[in-house]
């Protein structure tokens, strides 16, 4: 018989295990890797040499700059834009209504497609003769494919933002119709009967109620859309370049001297988010408090 | 009261957005059977299955005999990738369920010190982008020459798996009574068929879920099974990325839609068991 | 001060061949305390919902003081439901719970904040004003929903189950707070219930319903004395049916001849009928021997400040109570007599 003192660490072991050796230790590793210890090209000292390249560098620094701010804007856009976008469709969703149950499979079916194969069908929807380009030369609109605006690898990152509001809509969407069918309608019920209208209801009853699930699920995905490659690999242009593509070009440059510039900016990348979310669990924990 | 509504708009709207979120689904299909689709048509003139011919997925036109059809299973780059990555899809799958199932039962039913720091550090992979990590795990991997090998490849997707599969089963065990196995045991059954007849069942519905969400994750990776696998473990994200940024758009088409059938085909079967609810859902934030 | 009038009101959900609510008519005289009472799903919820117009009757019409309020929307209506469940906003402070109404009409804030503070001390709960809601008892959150609901003035109050979710103690002291603020304000009260007790503590008026139609529409006394079907009296707790034939004043029974001399008898029905009588009412070993019959005690159960006698006459079993002590005379397997007084017997028609 295991003692009582050992069963919940033995429980907790094998996942833990995998977490701490993998995940912080790979962590850690490109933490010291990043400071320039790379023992096996002879280099033992600890520097922030690899930051100040990446950051300060006249060599890299506008790359670095206009890619951070390209990211960041991609970021919250693609978040924002598919929160607002998936907020308008639960509301319709929701409803009762014939052929509710086809409206939403079609509105959940992207879940499980990954997120690459969208970025692939944003090029076959949205690239100069793609199939918009297509339907807009039918119209009459455009005469030739270069009329057609250029949507995907262009500086704004819009190609991009588009394949995020492709995945995100139906992810947001999910969730929210989750949480208005856990709250049901009484509330809107309710303040119906105390003299709310249409707008009064949404803004003092429905996004009151969805507000909490909304935020976490905007963590989740702002974190990611910073986080991802695939996309803006596929999506993206060279300069100004997102930084997750960036890291990983550092990392496969032939010279080892560049790969603490990656790790270094991977580990910018990983402190961004984080302080994201800890300002959010912070705002969260004085908004329970109040 | 929302069943009143001005409703030729209502339909309107959720038809725009329902076509529109299956359009890029919808190219694939197209194009997957076009046949020298010239721009400015909207739909092809010509269909064929000249795409799938060239993935070797199906025998040449005239030659569709059973003994074809066998012999694409070997020479098929693309069978050969689907392959791959079941492998790896079942195998996290099963692994991360069985190591995943004793740490949602200790978090979801039991308080412990330091039980908050144990659940930031499972769900810290959920936040952190995989390229903050995957730099310093590839040296490392290539130093234990677990690289470029299935075994490391599946061993490296269990770090974005693990979180989801942990987050749904302790929801789980959180409304879970566990007087029902004291209640088996008073009963004369054993530990292990206490947990075949009465914990088993009782948490089934989760376990489906966790195995959903640790399938799809694994069945998406990019980033982490090119890094780790070094050319050398070619799963089917792998063969698309390749092709996707200059080949034939009937040829990718094509492996899209291989690639997305499986996972479209899980939530199917396993729709019935996700209420949208559990937290687990956030999984789909990561595919 | 407003009077409800409910006319063939009718509503018929899509798919389903019943109508919820058939063709009710009821009159609701202003500044009344009305119970809609009948188990669950017979319509009194729905009925409820479309007089605060959060549901649209099928046929029907709803006026209140005469002019209809079927175009009248409901937050334009004045009808303010207060639900089971409460349903104080989480996300709000019980001052801005109560305050709702008010901002949603554009109140200044100023005012808004006086009000709140009248409403919380007419239910009795001064200064919480700046907690959450989660942090007060359910019956707290009952009362805050009540003067969130009577910060707008309503015309009608309605109440879904006002007592249901409180414990014993809890109940009384919120019947004495509905009841004296029906007294203060006079505004028209409507509640639904399933429980007789609940509809009998609170009600002038009982509306009685089954399977969406309205059974009986009478004071709470009534029910007791007169109720209008044997479905009707085992819903208040009767559980004396015998079956009879009447002619007149005479009730037949397998058992013996009956008088019958209850005040409004003469509009019951006649011929087949059921007899039934409450078992307080049942005489044990009457001082005179009229509609009296013979039967003996089957069993005994002593509840403490009453005693129940099942009696057996013939093959049918009566009930029977008494108050006060045990009474030794009377034991199982004993011989009885046992009297149902002619003022207090009741007919129905035969079910």
């Amino acid at each position: 018989m295991i003692g009582e003192r050992w069963r919940i660490p033995l429980m907790l072991a094998p996942t833990l295990i995998i977490i701490v050796v993998l995940f912080f230790g790979s962590l850690g590793y490109g933490f010291l890797q990043s400071l320039g210890w790379q023992p096996n090209i002879g280099n033992t000292t600890f520097s922030l040499d690899a930051y100040a390249t990446v950051l300060f560098s006249p060599e890299y620094r506008e790359q670095f700059w206009s890619g951070l701010w390209l990211t960041i804007w991609v970021s919250l856009a693609s978040t924002f834009i598919s929160a607002a976008l998936a907020l308008m469709s639960a509301l319709l969703l929701r409803q009762t209504f014939i052929g509710k149950k086809i409206a939403t499979f079609l509105f959940q079916l992207n879940l499980p497609v990954p997120h690459l194969v969208i970025a692939i069908g944003m090029i076959f929807l949205f690239s100069q003769s793609g199939l918009a380009a297509r339907a807009a030369a039918q119209l009459g609109m455009i005469s030739t494919p270069n009329e057609f605006p250029v949507m995907l690898r262009d500086a704004g990152g819009v190609g991009i933002i588009l394949a995020y509001l492709w995945k995100e809509v139906p992810f947001f969407g999910i969730v929210l119709l989750a949480i208005l069918q856990s709250v049901g309608e009484d509330y809107e019920d309710l303040a119906r009967s105390l003299g709310a209208n249409r707008w009064q209801r949404f803004r003092h009853v429905i996004l009151p109620l969805v507000m909490p699930g909304l935020l976490s699920s905007s963590i989740i995905v702002f974190a990611f859309t910073f986080g991802t490659y695939e996309v803006p690999k596929l999506l993206g242009v060279r300069f100004p370049e997102m930084l997750p593509v960036m890291a990983l070009e550092f990392f496969l440059n032939p010279d080892l001297n560049a790969r603490a510039e990656g790790m270094a900016l991977s580990m910018i990348i990983a402190a961004i988010t984080l302080l994201i979310v800890v300002a959010y669990m912070w705002a969260g924990n004085r908004a329970v408090q109040r | 009261m929302t069943v009143r509504n001005r409703r030729p708009f209502f339909y309107l709207a959720v038809a725009v957005i329902c076509i529109l979120l299956v359009l890029p689904v919808i190219t694939f299909m197209i194009n997957a059977f076009a046949f020298r689709w010239f721009y400015p048509q909207f739909i092809p003139a010509e269909w064929s299955l000249q795409a799938w011919e060239r993935l070797q997925l199906i025998p040449p036109e005239g030659e569709r005999t059973l003994t074809n059809w066998l012999a694409l299973l070997g020479s098929s780059d693309v069978i050969d990738a689907l392959v791959v990555s079941l492998v790896i899809g079942v195998g996290v799958t099963l692994f991360s369920v069985v190591i995943g199932l004793p740490a949602a039962r200790a978090l979801g039913m039991h308080k412990f010190r330091g039980k908050r720091i144990v659940e930031f550090m499972i769900l810290a992979p959920t936040i952190v982008p995989s390229i903050a990590f995957v730099l310093g795990l590839n040296i490392n991997f290539i130093r234990w020459e677990l690289s470029g090998s299935l075994f490391g490849v599946a061993l490296v997707h269990l770090v974005p798996v693990m979180p989801y599969v942990v987050l749904t089963l302790s929801g789980v065990f959180a409304n879970y009574n566990p007087d029902f196995e004291d209640q088996a045991r008073t009963l004369g059954a054993g530990p292990l068929r206490t947990f075949w007849y009465v914990t088993l069942p009782a948490i089934f519905p989760g376990i489906v879920v966790a195995a959903l969400f640790a399938f799809l994750v694994s069945w998406s990776q990019y980033l982490l099974t090119f890094l780790i696998g070094a050319g050398r473990v070619i799963t089917l994200p792998i063969l698309l990325f390749a092709s996707a940024s200059g080949g034939n758009n009937a040829v990718i088409a094509v492996m899209s839609l291989i690639f997305i059938a499986p996972a479209i085909l899980t939530l199917l079967v396993t729709s019935r068991y996700l209420s949208g609810e559990s937290g687990a859902v956030g999984g789909f934030g990561r595919i | 001060m407003t009077h409800v009038i409910l006319s063939n009101l009718t509503k018929s959900f899509p798919g389903n061949p019943v109508a919820a609510v058939n063709t009710m008519n009821l009159d609701i005289p202003s500044g009344q305390l009305v119970a809609f009472l009948g188990p669950s799903g017979c319509g009194k919820t729905t009925t409820l919902k479309m007089i605060a117009g959060l549901i649209t009757p099928t046929v029907g019409d709803i006026t209140f003081d005469g002019a209809s309020v079927l175009a009248v929307p409901p937050e334009k209506r004045g009808a303010v439901m207060v639900f089971q469940n409460y349903l104080l906003f989480p996300y709000m402070s019980v001052g801005q719970n109560v305050g709702f109404g008010l901002k949603m009409r554009g109140v200044e804030p100023k005012v808004i904040d006086r009000k709140v503070i009248e409403m919380l001390d007419l239910v009795k709960l001064p200064n919480i004003a700046n907690r959450r809601p989660r942090q007060l008892s359910g019956g707290q959150q009952q009362r805050v929903a009540l003067a969130r609901a009577l910060i707008t003035e309503p015309k009608v109050l309605l109440l879904d189950e006002p007592l249901s979710n409180l414990d014993a103690h809890l109940r009384d002291e919120m019947r004495e707070l509905i009841l004296s603020i029906q007294r203060n304000l006079g505004v028209t009260m409507i509640f639904v219930t399933h429980d007789q007790e609940e509809a009998v503590l609170l009600a002038n008026q009982i509306a009685l319903i089954f399977d969406g139609v309205l059974q009986q529409y009478a004071a709470p006394d009534v029910f007791y004395r007169q109720p209008i079907s044997e479905r009707a009296a085992r819903f208040f707790g009767g559980i004396n049916f015998v079956p009879a034939t009447r002619r007149g004043e005479r009730l037949e029974t397998a058992f013996g001849a009956f008088h019958v001399r209850t005040p409004g008898v003469e509009n019951a029905p006649e011929g087949e009928v059921t007899l039934t009588i409450r078992p307080e009412q049942v005489v044990l070993n009457p001082a005179d021997d009229e509609n009296c019959t013979s039967g003996r005690i089957r069993s005994r159960i002593y509840v403490g400040t009453y005693t129940r006698y099942k009696i057996m006459i013939g093959d049918i079993e009566i009930e029977a109570t008494r108050s006060g002590d045990i009474d030794h005379a009377l034991n199982e397997g004993d011989a009885v007599r046992v009297g149902f007084p002619a003022d207090r017997i009741w007919v129905v028609g035969r079910s």
